[in-house]
């Protein structure tokens, strides 16, 4: 039997075809990790710190042992106390944590060993029957404390700073001086929590004789949980496969291998080889996972009067919790992000990035651009103020252009960032709104962002790989190793798969992050996917073609650069005439004669070069996108209650490849961004637990109050992006924070500098506007 | 053995009475179309219908269903025709990750039924206990009122 063909999905690219997962997802059929289940699966719980900072004098499980249907127990005595950490490549000395701390504990919650017991109820009692002796150290929660020379010391490195970054261009400090207006302010944006819906989650199997093991898991980048867990089992990188299943969300939160995966596998091995499956509570997650580093951004910038932006200095306090990460480029990006969106010569900026005893920060969407947004973008409508300048016009003057080289040796080449800025103000009516709605509170104000498309994480290269098979029956199968989170990665490449192939999306079908099986791909982090594994599937998609009219070519005595497929049909490209169907070419393929399997490869490396960490210099994206947003608010000044009455948000996107899902990525950036703005903030009390780590206290963006949202799509067409395509999946969140801030300003003249924006702030603020307009 | 009704099959089920009929669905059942992303009744995707309600079954003991009608999202399509919340939810681009939509959908249902031409204040109620980290909610909300469109035209 034939693939049955839909023809309204020939030529794909740019159409909003329905996802190629979405049917199992609607009836509950698609298997999440969450959902793995095997005969006599053991259920696996961490051992955890009670403490904030202490060192592990002796762990006792001799009782729990002996508690009946408890299968395995380990602690550090049983692996081979190997750190993993996640900037190896740039910062080698970052990598501090263990995947079982053996000598110290650093926040509540620190991992110290794992029971596996038949059922939860028993690994909970085995919990509870483990004596740990701790010598109690006193601990340190608020990053400015801990930067204090007396404070204590959480790792090996000097007053908890685990990295200095300074980044630094040109003069500042004359520049300043040459500068008609000057300000200096200080924000504030806190720290908050992934909260994907699926929590992390795996199954370990250790197959005890041949030494390997697979772990199921819920990924957003099988083949770095691959190399961590690798690594802390000291195993041979082939020797473990994991399998990356459907994926409930990750937003930066499933970009590592976490402890509770490498205890998975080795569980199972002490357990005999039974599979054992660990799933975090609600809790566990807020408290142990990873979060959103909270920063504290003081910038003083300089400007002239014509509005030319001149110098910025500043630093940027990051608290990272207990334990690197990501967390030193999540600070480098913080800083780095505006040299892709201002033209700026005079920079000055250091970062440090501190341990406190508290969960560890790593990445989330945005990688420390959602903080670095707010601060400079809320900063940037300050500057204009004092000069008198519209803040549109005044980003107009500064913002970057296309065919520019950075200071910091950032190639732009495409760059719709001015022809956001005018769609977004024009469909906003900016200048009919802008300072004219004070009389009802209301208030209008604007945002602007750029993002990469790929970053150097991985410790080599950063390429992705793509293989295309087209079987006998007219099916075509991609293998990718890009894991799909959700953002519909697996649909756009597919899509991408059959429009280069020159067939219909209905007959793709697509297998994604198996370690073992697809080729290799860094992951979905850095919105990197569409562009770099895209590139990727093109090339395979194109080889598979060529090796399909190859053997139409020599069947026919043609020469096969004279054809090609388009629309389901190979093709003569010097007429665009038919000569015969992809079904019939096929047939030939697979006949008896011919024997011919169609099996295409591509693999695409972006032409970069990584941050150079002494200079600052490296042009890290093979392309950048770039975003402008507006928000408009009405504020009770009575109450404090701000109501977000609309956002629009204009994307230089390159192409959508399917612009329903580009418009969903976009929605689901500004709710994220609104969530971050007016309820997300997770905080810690006296021992570092965190105080609101529940979804009954962290309140996360509901379908009540979600204001009216407008996507612009900008096509820039990028001459390197698969058919023009740039990554987008993270630039919308980015300046949704100052566009509300800067709307808040407009409609009632107060400036909320720390988030999240609550009432009690805006009342405080009108309360001190008050005081000062009396004096 | 006590018996509970799902999806007009009947599933002779071993109780010891303090299951909760989320962990009897996924863990007895195998039926893992329900998901829970809190447990504690905050997040919404749990959703099933007990007699034509959307309730929570992560705090619904399982002891005490024994006499209901439970519905879950493994039960919605007929044969290969899909309900019309779930092809709306398709056709809207509503699914990201889709982890929130079996409970999403289980909310909508009970919305429509009662009333297939809700305004948009109405929906936002309806899915209010429905938490979706993926998609900003407005795809789901076109989704709902589509359904209730098909659901009104088909009565």
């Amino acid at each position: 039997m034939r693939t049955p063909i839909n023809k309204d999905y020939i030529d794909p690219v740019g159409k909003s075809v329905p996802r190629i997962d979405g049917l199992g997802m609607v009836t509950g059929q698609t298997k999440y990790a969450f959902d793995v289940s095997f005969p006599n699966m053991l259920i696996g719980k961490m051992i955890r710190s009670p403490h904030p900072h202490a060192k592990i004098l002796n762990i006792d499980t001799s009782a729990a042992e002996k508690l009946p249907g408890v299968r395995a127990i380990i602690t550090a005595k049983d692996t081979h106390n190997i750190k993993f950490g996640s900037n190896e490549y740039f910062f080698p000395h970052t990598i501090d944590q263990m995947a079982l701390e053996a000598e110290k504990v650093r926040y509540v919650g620190d991992e110290l060993g794992a029971v596996a017991a038949i059922d939860e109820e028993t690994a909970e009692q085995a919990l509870r029957l483990i004596k740990v002796d701790y010598e109690i150290l006193p601990a340190v929660v608020d990053m400015e404390e801990a930067i204090k020379p007396d404070a204590p010391q959480i790792h090996e490195s000097l007053n908890n700073i685990a990295v200095i970054l300074p980044v630094n261009f040109g003069n500042p400090d004359r520049a300043l001086k040459e500068a008609d207006y000057v300000r200096e302010d200080v924000f504030f944006a806190p720290a908050a929590h992934q909260a994907a819906l699926e929590p992390h989650v795996c199954v370990g199997q250790w197959e005890i004789f041949s030494n390997k093991v697979t772990l199921w898991a819920s990924s957003q980048a099988p083949f770095k949980c691959r190399e961590a867990l690798a690594k802390t089992l000291k195993m041979d990188l082939n020797d473990v496969r994991v399998i990356k299943m459907s994926v409930g969300g990750g937003f930066g939160g499933k970009l590592e291998m976490l402890p509770m995966d490498f205890a998975a596998c080795l569980l199972s091995k002490k357990a005999g080889g039974l599979p054992v499956k660990i799933c975090y509570s609600r809790e566990e997650e807020f408290l142990a996972s990873r979060r959103k580093h909270g920063m504290k951004y003081t910038i003083k910038s300089g400007v002239k009067k014509d509005g030319t932006l001149v110098a910025i200095t500043g630093e940027v306090l990051a608290d990272g919790g207990a334990y690197c990460s990501y967390g030193p480029t999540v600070l480098a990006a913080a800083i780095m992000r505006i040299f892709m969106v201002y033209k700026i010569q005079h920079f000055r900026i250091t970062g440090y990035r501190i341990y406190t005893n508290t969960p560890i920060s790593g990445a989330m969407r945005g990688f420390g651009g959602v903080q670095a947004g707010f601060a400079i973008e809320s900063h940037m409508d300050m500057l204009a103020e004092g000069i008198g300048m519209d803040p549109v016009e005044f980003r107009l003057k500064n913002i970057t252009s296309p065919n520019m080289v950075t200071v910091n040796k950032m190639y732009l080449t495409t760059n719709g960032l001015k022809d956001c800025i005018e769609q977004a103000t024009n469909a906003a009516q900016w200048t009919k709104k802008r300072g004219q709605q004070k009389n009802v509170c209301r208030g209008i104000g604007i945002g602007i962002a750029a993002d990469v498309m790929g970053s150097k994480m991985y410790k080599s290269h950063e390429s992705a790989g793509s293989i295309v098979k087209v079987e006998e029956d007219g099916s075509v199968y991609l293998f990718t190793g890009a894991a799909d989170t959700g953002q519909g990665s697996n649909t756009a490449l597919s899509q991408i798969a059959a429009h280069e192939l020159g067939v219909s999306y209905s007959r793709i079908k697509c297998k994604s992050g198996d370690t073992e099986i697809t080729p290799f791909d860094t992951g979905s982090f850095a919105s990197r996917v569409t562009f770099i594994s895209g590139n990727a599937t093109i090339l395979a998609a194109r080889d598979a073609k060529n090796q399909v009219l190859d053997v139409v070519a020599q069947d026919l005595d043609l020469n096969s650069e004279e054809l090609d497929i388009k629309a389901e049909n190979v093709i003569r490209r010097a007429d665009n005439s038919v000569v015969m169907t992809f079904d019939k070419a096929l047939e030939l393929c697979y006949a008896f004669k011919y024997g011919r399997q169609i099996i295409g490869r591509g693999s695409y490396n972006p032409k970069t070069t990584p941050i150079d960490f002494r200079t600052g210099e490296g042009n890290v994206s093979g392309s950048y996108g770039f975003e402008a947003q507006i928000a408009e608010v009405e504020v009770d000044k009575e109450t404090g209650e701000v109501k977000l009455l609309k956002l629009w948000d204009a994307h230089d996107i390159g192409k959508a490849i399917n612009p329903q899902s580009v418009e969903g990525q976009i929605e689901g950036s500004l709710a994220m961004g609104i969530g971050y703005t007016f309820l997300e903030n997770l905080h810690f009390d006296k021992k570092g637990r965190p105080a609101n780590g529940n979804f009954a206290h962290y309140r996360l963006p509901r379908t009540m109050g979600l204001p009216e949202m407008k996507s612009i799509l900008i096509e820039t067409n990028d001459p390197e992006g698969p058919f023009g395509a740039k990554g987008m999946g993270e630039a919308s969140l980015l300046p949704t924070s100052a566009a509300i801030a800067n709307a808040i300003y407009d409609a009632i003249g107060v400036r909320i500098k720390e988030l999240p924006i609550t009432p009690d702030k805006i009342i405080k603020a009108l309360k001190e506007q008050q005081q000062t307009t009396k004096i | 053995m006590p018996t509970l009704k799902i999806n007009n099959k009947e599933y002779e089920v071993n109780l010891k009475g303090h299951e909760t009929l989320l962990e009897v669905l996924r863990d007895h059942l195998g039926l893992t179309g329900t998901k829970t992303a809190c447990e504690e009744s905050e997040c919404g995707t749990c959703t099933v219908h007990i007699n034509g309600k959307a309730v929570l079954s992560c705090i619904k003991l399982a002891a005490d269903c024994v006499d209901d009608e439970i519905l879950t999202i493994e039960g919605l399509a007929h044969a290969d025709q899909l309900h019309p919340l779930q092809q709306a939810f398709l056709d809207k681009g509503a699914v990201q990750c889709g982890f929130c939509i079996p409970g999403m959908i289980m909310s909508a249902k009970e919305l429509l039924e009662k009333n297939p031409t809700p305004t948009r204040e109405e929906i936002d109620y309806a899915l209010d206990g429905n938490l979706c980290r993926c998609a900003g909610y407005l795809k789901i909300i076109e989704a709902v009122e589509q359904a209730g469109r098909e659901m009104k035209a088909a009565k």
